[in-house]
């Protein structure tokens, strides 16, 4: 990790210095441990506030959003995904960016270390293939791979799939991954089931939509939430109020959701709403064979049409 | 309430549905009156915050036709 | 999601099919009632005593 680091700094301060970038993105220390934040750094002189750990969850292409200046960004895998689907959808031109690619190897579950860490957590220490979580009196460590956020244990897009400059050489995909297990369990549900399991799910929802605002997705200049005539939404903690946000996000990602797991994390309550994203994802994939995000020369599923598109809902 | 009837909110498109149902109409057929229908300029205009909105103001079924 | 299927349709009649979208009527009447009343997703106004 020690070595990204370096090297994203090597990389940043290149492209400062030669003028080709105006800004990188990055991450830094967050005040928090395991709290990483988005960082725009302008100035060579503030290039060694860039750090990579694991950390870093937060997807990036969410600050890319109708910019117009010279960007260097630093993207794992699903950024980098979430990039090439920004580009097709012309909310920022590859002219204008330098992609500082990291292969991946995979977040780290905040929520998870925390639970099961004795204490508070003050220090998370990535070495290897393990992890040492320090606190005030103790210290245990982990292997990393169990300590993995759920989208990254089963994700199969490790490496950039577009960028100029690679901090590191690619890292192995892992082969043989079951990535639809949860979306099938919520299948087999009755109706009446996954009323109640949606009900459990969405309970602890507040309604904060920092799901929606982690997202690289959710660009709309006006959110359907806040859309006041009509009104679609009410304001209120009402459970048909939140379901429909959750539902009608999830529908607005559809063929465009890359996992990254950005909502999951940036969530205050800890509500896993990727089953939502991720039964749309699978639909996607099995429908029309699609994976956002891989290629800039193809068109979405859902803004082409096809001769052989499915459609045995219709009648 | 003697007896219970579906509400079924409709979006037809102008150009389609529309035009069948008014045919339908004009030639004197019968259907069941359980449909309202929302004429829509064509299928491309609908969302699904329509279905969702139907069905949160109380619609029993909704039906979507190109 | 917990709508039951049957709610919600879709279907495809060109503005000549007079006669498809009088079996289409039925038949989406029939399956709606067949579901019976909408009770889960209506947005209910909050009980005020």
């Amino acid at each position: 990790m020690i070595a990204y680091t370096d090297k994203i700094r090597d990389i940043a301060r290149r492209l400062l210095k030669d003028c080709r970038v105006e800004t990188v993105i990055g991450f830094r220390n967050g005040s928090m441990p395991m709290m990483n934040e988005p960082c725009f750094i302008k100035n060579v002189d503030d290039v060694d506030h860039l750090i990579w750990d694991g950390n870093c969850g937060i997807n990036l292409a969410n600050y890319l959003t109708n910019r117009t200046d010279k960007i260097a960004v630093v993207a794992k895998g699903c950024d980098s995904r979430n990039i090439v689907t920004h580009i097709i959808e012309n909310k920022i031109k590859r002219e204008q960016l330098v992609i500082i690619g990291v292969p991946c190897k995979g977040m780290l579950d905040k929520r998870r270390i925390k639970a099961m860490a004795p204490g508070e957590v003050t220090r998370v220490v990535e070495d290897g293939e393990s992890v040492r979580v320090c606190g005030a009196g103790f210290e245990k460590t982990y292997p990393r791979k169990d300590m993995l956020q759920a989208n990254c244990a089963v994700c199969i897009h490790r490496n950039p799939v577009i960028y100029d400059e690679l901090v590191a050489d690619p890292v192995p995909e892992q082969q043989n991954v079951d990535r639809y297990e949860d979306v099938r369990a919520i299948e087999a549900m009755s109706a009446e089931e996954k009323w109640t399991y949606f009900e459990n799910l969405l309970a602890p929802c507040i309604r904060c939509y920092a799901c929606r605002n982690a997202c690289p997705l959710c660009y709309c200049p006006t959110c359907f939430v806040d859309e006041s005539t009509p009104q679609w939404v009410g304001k209120s903690q009402n459970p048909v109020d939140v379901r429909t946000f959750h539902f009608l996000r999830a529908y607005h990602c559809a063929g465009r959701c890359t996992d990254c797991g950005s909502c999951e994390r940036a969530c205050p309550m800890g509500i896993n709403m990727r089953v939502f994203t991720k039964k749309l994802e699978k639909e996607a994939f099995e429908q029309w064979g699609w994976e956002a995000g891989l290629s800039l020369d193809q068109r979405p599923p859902l803004d082409t049409y096809r001769p052989d598109d499915p459609q045995d809902f219709m009648k | 309430m003697s007896q219970w009837e579906p509400k079924i909110v409709a979006f037809l498109c102008n150009w389609c549905s529309y035009g069948a149902a008014d045919l339908a109409g004009v030639s004197r057929m019968e259907y069941p009156p359980n449909i309202r229908v929302i004429r829509i300029p064509c299928t491309g205009r609908m969302s699904p915050k329509f279905v969702l909105g139907a069905l949160r103001e109380g619609a029993d079924g909704v039906w979507v036709s190109g | 999601m917990g709508v039951e299927p049957g709610r919600v349709h879709f279907s495809w009649i060109s503005s000549a099919e007079s006669t498809k979208f009088v079996d289409v009527v039925k038949k989406v009447t029939e399956a709606v009632r067949a579901v019976g009343p909408n009770q889960k997703f209506v947005k209910k106004e909050l009980k005020v005593a």
